[in-house]
């Protein structure tokens, strides 16, 4: 993990620097934009909207605009040999610009400015690790919930916190606008809350112990664990975190689009290989796609 | 209209937090810029070399890096190093210590200001170097660059907001402005009481940094 903080300058310039490369020779995982006519039988599927719709409009353009985390492994993280974007939510915003026929673009998108970049219209879609809320739900539309997570703790291993019961008193990191900070208020009220705008520089303070502690999904915690093996996952789940596709409030062509895609992938078996590469093999175990759909997501909470 | 009065009656607390944060922060920073600062500016013009080139590199290496970047050094460096600093510690040492080597140049501009024949006069008269420095030199520079250190003051209010978005997470103003608007979503409103709350701050400065000048000031 030492090696990971240390290369982060020269991954942002591969970043940057394999970008450009994208940009002009177009992405490797599916042909139909190089090989033109003879693209086969995925370029012929896809399907025209009308120009002045907005899905029509991202077709004219030739790209979609996705904003993905950028230090949340294993959903949306820079890879620190390639310098691309790469994850579970970048691997779902592909299915997703595949299907439409255009190229994705991945902008970094924090909790705290994703949706303003979605009302904005910096991006088309959020793919995010966002989990699905009401609150949230005023601002903006969801898809069907893609994946769920649980809300755990992440400690030293070796730490005296064994469950949310031991945070009175102690120093708990999460970011602010995430769910977190409400579920650590009501669960330990007692706790010393630290927010800041990345879960990286919540992994930095745990690292230098600044913070006891970092509350936030599994999923993320799993990514921490996997750069820094000294950590550990403790107590029960905290939460349920319905992860869902943050769509422009009102945009219904675009849900049922997304909506869609979603589902197919589900149904193919694409969703357990995703799952797989970048969540299952880490943590032992399978899983199957999210049952609960987004009525039952929202009424969580 | 009404929006703008609902979101600071529904958030006042935090945002009355976040002000008073920043209020501690500022009101700390600026006694440890001007403490240090006089004190560089001292080491700087003293006829002694080592203590010119100590004050000088103090000078070069706290104005030349970036805020963020001392911040994340003497919070995350210093913690990775092994020393325990707590983000309060280096949230005003920072912000003191960058503000300090401005305001130590902002003295050391005075006291050239100075006339030379004002400090052999002391020193013939019998005062000794620090005496001629506490008495002669640094009332009459101070007086001179009121305006500087007032315009300094208000630039450090200014960058205090850095403090509470950076990994420090200090409670302070703009820090709880996030959070409210992290919340709310209702940005235009949330930012618009950020802005008010350091507006009240950087105004009631130049008061005070007025009526010093009418008072003290040496008009040459």
């Amino acid at each position: 993990m030492k090696l990971n903080t240390q290369w982060r300058p020269l991954a942002v310039l591969a970043l940057v620097m394999g970008s450009l490369a994208m940009s002009s020779c177009g992405d490797d995982d599916d042909d139909d934009g190089g090989s033109g006519s003879g693209g086969g039988d995925q370029a012929a599927e896809v399907k025209q909207y009308p120009a002045n719709s907005t899905l029509g409009k991202i077709q004219d353009a030739g790209e979609i605009t996705i904003g993905v985390k950028y230090d949340v492994p294993p959903f949306g993280f820079e890879n620190p040999q390639s310098g691309e974007i790469e994850g579970f939510d970048v691997d779902m915003g592909r299915y997703i610009a595949e299907e439409l026929g255009v190229e994705p673009k991945f902008v970094e998108a924090i909790s705290d400015n994703r949706i303003p970049f979605l009302e904005r219209g910096t991006v088309d879609l959020i793919l995010s690790t966002m989990t699905i809320n009401q609150e949230r739900d005023m601002e903006i539309d969801f898809s069907e919930p893609y994946y769920v997570a649980e809300g755990r703790i992440l400690v030293p291993k070796g730490s005296d916190i064994k469950g949310v019961d031991d945070l009175a008193g102690k120093r708990v990191c999460t970011a602010l606008g995430s769910t977190y900070e409400e579920t650590i208020r009501e669960e330990a009220p007692d706790a010393d809350l630290k927010l800041v705008d990345t879960y990286s520089e919540c992994l930095e303070l745990l690292q230098n112990k600044a913070i006891d502690a970092i509350s936030t999904d599994d999923v993320i915690l799993t990514g921490m664990i996997i750069q820094d093996d000294t950590l550990e996952m403790v107590g029960d789940k905290l939460t349920t975190e319905p992860y869902g596709v943050g769509i422009k409030d009102g945009d219904k062509q675009m849900k049922t689009f997304v909506d869609g895609v979603l589902a197919s992938v589900e149904e193919d078996g694409r969703w357990e290989d995703t799952y797989q590469e970048w969540v299952g093999q880490y943590l032992n175990k399978e899983q199957a796609p999210p049952e609960m759909d987004l009525q039952q997501a929202l009424a969580l909470g | 209209m009404t929006e703008l009065w609902n979101v600071l009656a529904d958030h006042f607390s935090e945002f009355s937090t976040g002000f008073w944060v920043t209020v501690r922060i500022v009101v700390i920073s600026f006694v440890i810029a001007m403490v240090v600062g006089t004190l560089v500016a001292t080491m700087r013009i003293a006829p002694v070399k080592l203590l010119n080139w100590v004050g000088g590199v103090f000078v070069e290496v706290f104005r030349n890096t970036p805020l963020l970047v001392l911040l994340f050094i003497s919070y995350a460096g210093l913690r990775r190093a092994g020393l325990p600093i707590s983000a309060w510690v280096a949230g005003v040492g920072s912000l003191g210590l960058y503000t300090s080597a401005y305001v130590a140049e902002a003295l050391r501009s005075g006291v050239f200001a100075v006339g030379k024949g004002q400090i052999d006069a002391s020193l013939s008269l019998g005062l000794d170097y620090p005496r001629t420095l506490r008495y002669v030199i640094l009332p009459q520079a101070v007086r001179t660059v009121i305006p500087h250190l007032g315009s300094l003051t208000i630039a450090m209010i200014k960058n205090s907001a850095i403090i509470g978005v950076s990994l420090l997470a200090l409670e302070d103003l703009l820090h709880q402005a996030r959070l409210v608007n992290s919340r709310t979503f209702q940005t235009d409103e949330v930012f618009f009481w950020a802005a008010v709350g350091y507006l009240i701050l950087t105004l009631l400065t130049t008061l005070a940094v007025r009526r010093l000048e009418v008072r003290y000031a040496i008009h040459r």
